[in-house]
């Protein structure tokens, strides 16, 4: 139309209809996809084995403006909820001690999960050629970040209001001394970034998401407000609110490689080695935060898994999934198994390093050892007695001189490290499916506790050299590796961690610690 | 009473739960020290919410500047890279957790802005139409200059938004990452508007074309956008070093071609055609770069210019990325210049002496703003002589 003649036009147009017109989120949308332009040099800066094709779309279609609007929205609920009535009804004090503890760890460690996964989708980002799925990744950076600035809010809040600040208020600092902090790292850090782009979108999205948000994000708002923590839901809730656009972005990724002839050679493999990774840490640990740092529980945690992750995911997420060939991981059925027991041998490994940690555990009380003996038959003869032991040696008392790490020294039960997952195991004294093996590389010893961890270890060592705890602590005194990392309290000597949630128990100390004499020696030496 | 909890029960609200849980907590706190990350040292004279939310969520190792943890990484690349290495970056810092946004934004606060921003834009819209305001731009304004040109820019601002995704990836602190993904943000936000702008004119003008085929055709095979196209390329796929990637799209080409063509052509222009729609979006793009600019000045100039160890270096850094970039900036400002050719001349607006004044108040601002303070020297009379030299 020529210039003068589309001028008269509008008038025309405008004479007859003044109605007010905007536009659109998905008008502008619609365009989204013709944004790009091929030139020589565009290409990822992450190599990925797999073609992720020029022309897929993305499920949740937002624009800036869009994403804002609606987040802003869920923030005004959540923050005005945290700010206002929970503060005035004192929620933080009316939680029991035992999950205040537990959420020490279970926020500040989705915290990194989320932080991480900033990096992740901003690799995903660069790494798609399409417009639209580039923007679907977009959307979840920004996610990750409200996630990271929300977990953050759960230890803020705690800090500022509950009854135990400390791990609250210092995690970032004092996570990295314990046994649980490196296999964190793995499945929550290096699992989403470090590797071929795709494998990581499968780790972080179509794993991590897909699987495991369900009981971290959403079973967890349970066992919260069983205990007391309204504050949790509040949050997760609306942080899960965001995870299906995730969950969807790692759908439009395998739709993106479907295609592709090496989605038929690997992708099965990347899978079966994206879900033992994950699994294997998320299976024992929130078993363990679940169950073990609770007073009030829901249901056994095998029953929550069997749901989650063996139902839904392995069966209806995954069998959606099967028209573009995906199939269920390999290693499902063993991980069935490591639902059953493996979080009672981490807890039972946890607690026996508990100064290690920056929140305090508690062993089972006899009414919780007849519900754990109720639902898992065969708890009280493998971990009931023991906890007995350890309490009626004193675990509990600084005065004591006895740490439960004794217990399995005196007894032979060395605890080592898979050196892949980064999870410690005791191979002599466990009721999972872990079992020792070691293998050595140019002079230096390794150990893993299943063959999917070897597996990916002897396809690429390289990837796989991190030191454990044990081999960085080697020959140092407990009491002097807690103070370097800031595991004490404001006083400077009281221990963050501590054996118990008991009001009336005392609490232990460095010099409590000092006195023990306590020195890391690292097992794979002695083999 | 039974540790079974059923049906839903809740222990805030639960008489029988809330009374076994109160009978648990100790009488008195156990710690005094509440505030959360009290061992950050903060930018201001106490710890913020936007540091207590966002300070040492990066869980680098001590090898790397300002890490908080230990050891190696537990995952690395296929072939042994680390999961984050100080070789991403020819950048020194001596804490990789200085950074901060000057406005403090941490997610609830960014997102609420733009909130705000995308209810106001869709309420003026709707007054805009509603006033008949489109009758009075310019036919060829209208048609060539918005539908072609500003359509045209829009792939320079979406090239330059996907920048921040191996930026977003690679760097290697907190505040950075948080801070790189919102300006990345904004700059497709910045396309977006500039699509939407055009949709809306297609609502109201019969036979407006929405299409982005013509302003791609410009951008891609064009004259006018060839310098800048080129330049966006290399600072988008061409360039691995996320500091540079930054600086060169943050600290040269948008200071000076995103502002020429944004402040000193778009909005500056626009009102002499009769156009008072796009002022509101480029205001809202110029909002953005005034964020964007606090934020890369705390980055180079705040944080990496003047650290401890090695200020000295990184200047001279900048230094050298300054002379790779501002030729290439400038040959784009020049290739732009082929634009007035295009529009309908106004004396005293787009003759060559308003050029140049306009030129001169980016070019000044520029030397102002980014080169004085890494002492990078400039003669700007000669760079803004390069580019008209562009004007046909």
């Amino acid at each position: 139309m020529a210039i003068s003649s589309a001028t008269k036009a509008a008038t025309d147009a405008l004479e007859v209809n003044r109605a007010p017109v905007s536009v659109g989120a998905q008008e502008v949308h619609k365009w989204l996809q013709s944004f790009t332009w091929d030139f020589d040099k565009n290409r990822t800066k992450y190599s990925t084995k797999y073609h992720m094709a020029n022309d897929t779309k993305e499920q949740f279609k937002l624009i800036a403006k869009e994403y804002a609007r609606m987040e802003s929205v869920k923030d005004e609920r959540q923050f005005g909820s945290l700010q206002d009535v929970l503060t005035r009804v004192d929620a933080a004090n009316r939680v029991h001690p035992k999950w205040n503890e537990s959420m020490k760890v279970i926020s500040n460690f989705l915290e990194v999960g989320e932080y991480n996964a900033i990096a992740a989708t901003g690799m995903l980002w660069d790494s798609a050629t399409a417009p639209e799925q580039k923007n679907g990744y977009l959307g979840q950076v920004l996610d990750e970040i409200r996630h990271t600035n929300q977990c953050g809010y759960i230890n803020y809040y705690f800090a500022k209001q509950g009854q135990d600040a400390a791990g609250h208020n210092d995690a970032r600092r004092t996570r990295a001394i314990g046994p649980l902090w490196k296999g964190m790292k793995r499945v929550f850090s290096d699992g989403f970034i470090s590797g071929d782009a795709v494998e990581c979108s499968i780790n972080l999205q179509l794993v991590g998401e897909a699987c495991f948000t369900n009981p971290l994000i959403v079973a967890v708002t349970e066992w919260a407000s069983a205990n007391g923590d309204e504050m949790t839901p509040t949050v997760f809730l609306s942080i899960e609110t965001d995870e299906l656009r995730h969950m969807a972005n790692g759908y439009q990724t395998v739709v993106s490689i479907a295609n592709d002839e090496a989605a038929s050679k690997y992708l099965n493999t990347d899978l079966n080695n994206a879900f033992w990774t994950q699994q294997k840490y998320f299976t024992p640990v929130l078993g363990m935060m679940f169950e073990y740092g609770s007073h009030f529980k829901v249901e056994p945690w095998v029953k929550t898994w069997n749901r989650w992750v063996y139902e839904d995911w392995g069966g209806i997420w995954i069998g959606r999934l099967g028209k573009y060939g995906v199939e269920s991981p390999a290693s499902l059925r063993d991980a069935k198994k490591d639902a059953y027991w493996a979080h009672h041998d981490l807890f039972m490994i946890a607690y026996a390093l508990w100064p290690t940690g920056f929140f305090r555990l508690t062993l089972p009380t006899a009414e919780e050892a007849e519900w754990y003996e109720a639902n898992y038959p065969g708890w009280y003869d493998m971990y009931g007695k023991v906890y007995e032991e350890w309490r009626a040696r004193g675990c509990e008392d600084p005065n004591s001189g006895f740490l439960p790490l004794q217990w399995f020294i005196e007894n032979n039960h060395p605890i080592y490290i898979d050196r892949v997952s980064q999870v410690p195991f005791c191979p002599s004294y466990s009721k999972g499916a872990s079992t020792l093996r070691v293998l050595e590389l140019n002079g230096k010893k390794h150990s893993f506790s299943d063959q999917w961890g070897e597996r990916m270890w002897l396809s690429e060592p390289e990837r796989y050299e991190c030191q454990n705890i044990f081999e960085q602590y080697e020959g140092r005194e407990l009491s002097e590796v807690i103070a370097e990392g800031h595991g004490v309290r404001s006083d400077g000597f009281t221990l963050i961690a501590q054996p118990h949630t008991s009001k009336d128990g005392r609490l232990w100390t460095l010099d409590d610690i000092k006195k023990i004499g306590c020195v890391f020696a690292d097992p794979l030496k002695s083999l | 009473m039974s540790i079974v909890v059923s049906g839903g029960r809740r222990g805030l609200t639960d008489p029988k739960i809330a009374a076994v849980i109160l009978a648990a907590i100790p009488d008195q706190p156990l710690e005094t020290q509440r505030k959360m990350n009290y061992f950050v040292t903060p930018r201001g004279k106490r710890v913020n919410e936007y540091e207590t939310l966002c300070c040492y969520t990066q869980p680098t190792p001590d090898w790397i500047p300002g890490g908080l943890d230990w050891g190696d990484w537990t995952q690395k690349f296929h072939g042994g890279r680390p999961s984050w290495s100080n070789e991403s970056t020819e950048m020194h810092s001596t804490d990789w957790h200085r950074h901060r946004d000057p406005a403090f934004r941490w997610h609830a606060l960014y997102v609420k802005d733009k909130a705000e921003e995308w209810r106001y834009t869709d309420r003026f819209l709707k007054a805009y139409s509603a006033d008949g305001h489109v009758r009075s731009i310019d036919p060829v304004w209208r048609d060539e200059v918005l539908g072609d040109y500003l359509g045209a820019f829009g792939f320079s601002e979406y090239g330059l938004f996907n920048s921040h995704s191996s930026a977003t990836r690679d760097c290697l602190g907190d505040t950075l990452r948080m801070s790189i993904a919102m300006i990345g943000l904004d700059k497709v936000d910045n396309a977006q508007m500039i699509q939407m702008e055009r949709t809306f004119l297609a609502k109201l003008v019969p036979g407006f074309d929405e299409s982005t085929a013509a302003p791609k055709k410009e951008w891609t095979q064009g004259s006018i956008y060839k310098g800048a196209r080129e330049t966006v390329e290399e600072i988008w796929q061409g360039t691995y070093d996320w500091n540079e990637i930054l600086f060169s799209g943050h600290m040269i080409y948008d200071p000076l071609f995103g502002q020429f063509v944004r402040r000193e052509f778009f909005l500056r222009l626009s009102a002499y055609y009769g156009d008072n729609l796009t002022p509101f979006f480029i205001n809202q793009m110029q909002l953005y770069h005034s964020q964007t600019k606090g934020i890369t000045k705390d980055m180079f100039h705040t944080c990496l210019a003047v650290d401890e160890n090695f200020g000295d270096y990184n200047v001279s850094l900048m230094n050298m990325w300054s002379d790779k970039w501002l030729p290439r900036t400038v040959n784009a400002l020049k290739d732009f210049m082929g634009i007035f050719a295009k529009i309908p001349s106004i004396a005293g607006v787009t003759d060559k002496a308003a050029i140049e004044a306009a030129l001169g108040r980016v070019f000044e601002d520029w030397k102002r703003d980014y080169a004085d303070p890494i002492g990078y020297k400039v003669d700007t009379a000669a760079l803004i002589k390069t580019v008209l030299s562009g004007l046909k």
